[in-house]
């Protein structure tokens, strides 16, 4: 029972520390926007440099490398074990968070050897694309609202281009370069075959990653990422916000699925399975493969980011958000936004382990025909769907309607299983008699 | 535990594939709750554990040890007497019965005694030892044993699996009734002798008890167990 409470303290401190920092951030925010304005420049220019700092190079990056932790922490929740626990500090072991630094020092200090056969440029090159381009992504992700601080209107965002989603396709669609450079140039044999496997499924990938966001774009009738984050909040059914989710249930599933497998990460991790080849960073050692392998981290809270920012209602905090927005002071409330978006990236980066640690690998075959054969022609069915609803009933409405029934069909399969549930583990010993469904 | 999967084809609702990942999902995300939020039981023996909630497994090995069983042959010890000197008279049977021949004695003459010997140095090459347990077996003086329930722990040098009789003369004294240094005139005091003869037990006729670490273990109760499942004769 200790443990029980001492749980949701923790939980309950990262939640009130996320509204603290945010809090912090808007005001280091209006900081910089105020020194912009002394310099004669428009103040966004300040804002934005300043949140570049703190969301991208602290957000994002902090959250990147505590994955790397959590990956062995909360797997081992999940399979019955205890996990990394053996650097201690002051006699507690902090929940494995230690680990970090001790990956750091290994990844830095670690020899870094070379091929001897390499493309000398694109070696050093290809982590650096591989890495770059998923980081760039997060510029455009609304974490907060805009709101009036120190007598600036700061966001918490680095960019608001007008093309947001165009810009994420964009980039997703180039960090393909990094690891098929990373094959190409190692000159080896399996490094190759990696990288092949990699654009390939990548390109197919993007496919239906992008025609499954048509549907949203057509839903808010905008691609600019605040704008979709703005119409999320608006009511849609009754007192129920117009939360992508709702009103796109099969885009939502079509897109987690190819963020997923732009990932690389396993179930569709075939561009480095480790049992039959390498993969594309065969040849790296050091800290280019950290750098390699923390891009890796980055996608997944990235493509977290994006499906928080377009189908969870963005920095939407959903739960008593009209008594917050009327009683809290307007600073207070865009930080309570801001880390309710956190919350929601580290619940969706927290969703991608479980399915990341549930399921085992595709054939190479059964990755293509599930990206061809089942997402891209239900992406399709939901473009003309969409578009069939938003055009008989602009309230969007109808679209609604048609999403709950989705998600009642979804939830109506799920349930009715033909097959025996699994057993009860919760027997002393362990050892039962033995429950199909294992 | 092995059990057979049925090897079925899969239905539409299977082939839908997304049905079945939320299922998982759902199992998946249960066993992580109850891990993450539940303390765990640290029984190291895991049968005994209370799995209801947390349902961990993990034994933390150097803080938490599972027991060996009964009759594990672990390091070995030399048994004192109750006056703290070792039972070993140095006759060589162990060093003798040792396949491996890990055990070097070095003997002494007790000062003052006519024939009782020590030894000046015992030493069992803990790297070279098989555990086998002859060495046991031979003594005849039930000087030496295997009942520390330990293995040799680890170390950095070989010169560390090199025990001498300082560090094997360790674990509770035992004395009997006929030991020759009660019965005869001995090096011992008066009083120190009425001492030993006071905790001194009658020596087994029938095998000895120098395995059992385990309060309720029983050479001869086993050996009564086997007999009566007729594995006497084999």
């Amino acid at each position: 029972m200790k443990r029980f409470f001492g749980m949701w303290a923790v939980i309950g401190a990262v939640l009130a520390g996320l509204v603290a920092i945010f809090y912090a951030f808007y005001v280091l925010a209006a900081l910089g926007a105020k020194g912009a304005v002394a310099m004669g420049l428009p103040g966004f220019y300040g804002s934005s440099i300043v949140n570049a700092v703190t969301l991208m190079a602290v957000t994002l990056m902090t959250l990147a490398a505590l994955l790397t932790v959590a990956e062995r922490k909360w797997s081992a929740a999940m399979q019955d074990r205890i996990g990394a626990n053996r650097i201690k500090v002051f006699g507690s072991a902090l929940g494995g968070v230690p680990y970090l630094l001790a990956d750091a020092i290994k990844m830095l200090t670690k020899e870094s050897t070379f091929p001897a056969a390499r493309s000398k440029f694109l070696f050093e090159l290809a982590p650096v694309l591989a890495f770059s381009p998923t980081f760039a992504l997060f510029a455009v992700i609304p974490v907060g609202p805009e709101v009036v601080v120190l007598g600036q209107t700061v966001g918490m965002w680095v960019a608001n281009p007008d093309a947001g989603l165009l810009w994420i396709f964009a980039l997703a669609g180039i960090s393909v370069y990094g690891t098929t450079l990373a094959g190409w140039a190692s000159n080896n044999r399996v490094g190759l075959l990696g990288a092949v496997r990699a654009s390939a499924q990548m390109i197919s990938y993007e496919v239906s990653l992008g025609l499954s966001l048509v549907g949203v774009m057509i839903a808010y009738r905008t691609v600019s990422l605040q704008q979709m984050a703005i119409a999320q909040g608006a009511d849609v059914l009754g007192p129920v916000p117009a939360l992508g989710i709702l009103l796109q249930p099969l885009g939502f599933l079509v897109f987690f699925t190819s963020a997923f497998a732009e990932t690389k990460r396993a179930p569709f991790d075939l561009p480095e399975g480790e049992s039959e080849i390498v993969g594309y960073f065969l040849e790296y050692s050091g800290m280019k493969f950290g750098l390699l392998f923390l891009a890796e981290f980055v996608e997944i809270a990235v493509l977290a980011a994006v499906t928080a920012a377009v189908f969870l209602g963005g920095w939407h905090p959903i739960l008593f958000e009209g008594w917050m927005k009327a009683n809290l002071p307007p600073v207070l409330f865009a930080a309570v936004c801001a880390a309710s978006f956190l919350a929601k990236v580290i619940f969706l980066t927290w969703l991608q382990l479980i399915i990341r640690w549930l399921l085992p690998r595709f054939r190479y075959d059964q990755i293509q025909a599930l990206c061809w054969k089942l997402l891209l022609p239900a992406a399709i069915v939901n473009v003309f769907v969409t578009g069939a609803a938003v055009l008989v009933d602009p309230t969007l409405t109808l679209l609604a309607w048609i999403g709950v029934a989705e998600i009642a069909l979804i939830f109506g399969i799920t349930l009715a299983s033909t097959k025996p549930q699994p057993a009860d583990h919760g027997d002393a010993h362990g050892h039962a008699a033995p429950a199909a469904g294992h | 535990m092995s059990y057979q999967i049925e090897n079925q084809p899969a239905n539409v609702r299977e082939s839908m594939y997304f049905p079945e990942i939320f299922r998982a999902i759902g199992l998946v995300v249960t066993t992580f709750w109850r891990n993450a939020f539940f303390s765990r039981d640290s029984n190291p023996d895991i049968l005994e554990r209370d799995r209801t909630r947390n349902r961990v497994t993990t034994i933390q090995y150097p803080e938490e040890k599972a027991p060996y069983p009964p009759g594990y042959r672990g390091l070995h010890r030399l048994v004192p007497r109750p006056d703290g000197s070792p039972r070993c008279v140095a006759c060589f049977m162990c060093a003798t019965a040792c396949p491996a021949q890990c055990i070097y004695i070095e003997a002494g003459e007790v000062e003052g005694d006519p024939i009782e010997k020590y030894p000046k140095q015992f030493v069992i090459d803990e790297l070279r030892c098989v555990v086998c347990g002859f060495c046991v077996e031979a003594c005849p003086k039930d000087a030496i044993r295997m009942d520390t329930g330990d293995h040799p722990p680890a170390t950095y040098t070989r010169e560390g699996q090199i025990y001498d009789e300082k560090r094997l003369l360790r674990g509770p004294p035992v004395s009997y009734e006929k030991d020759p240094w009660l019965v005869r005139p001995s090096r011992l005091s008066e009083a120190m002798l009425k001492l030993d003869r006071a905790a001194a037990r009658p020596y087994g006729v029938d095998g000895g008890d120098e395995f059992s670490q385990t309060p309720g273990f029983s050479v001869r109760q086993l050996a009564a167990e086997a007999a009566a499942r007729g594995e006497t004769g084999k």
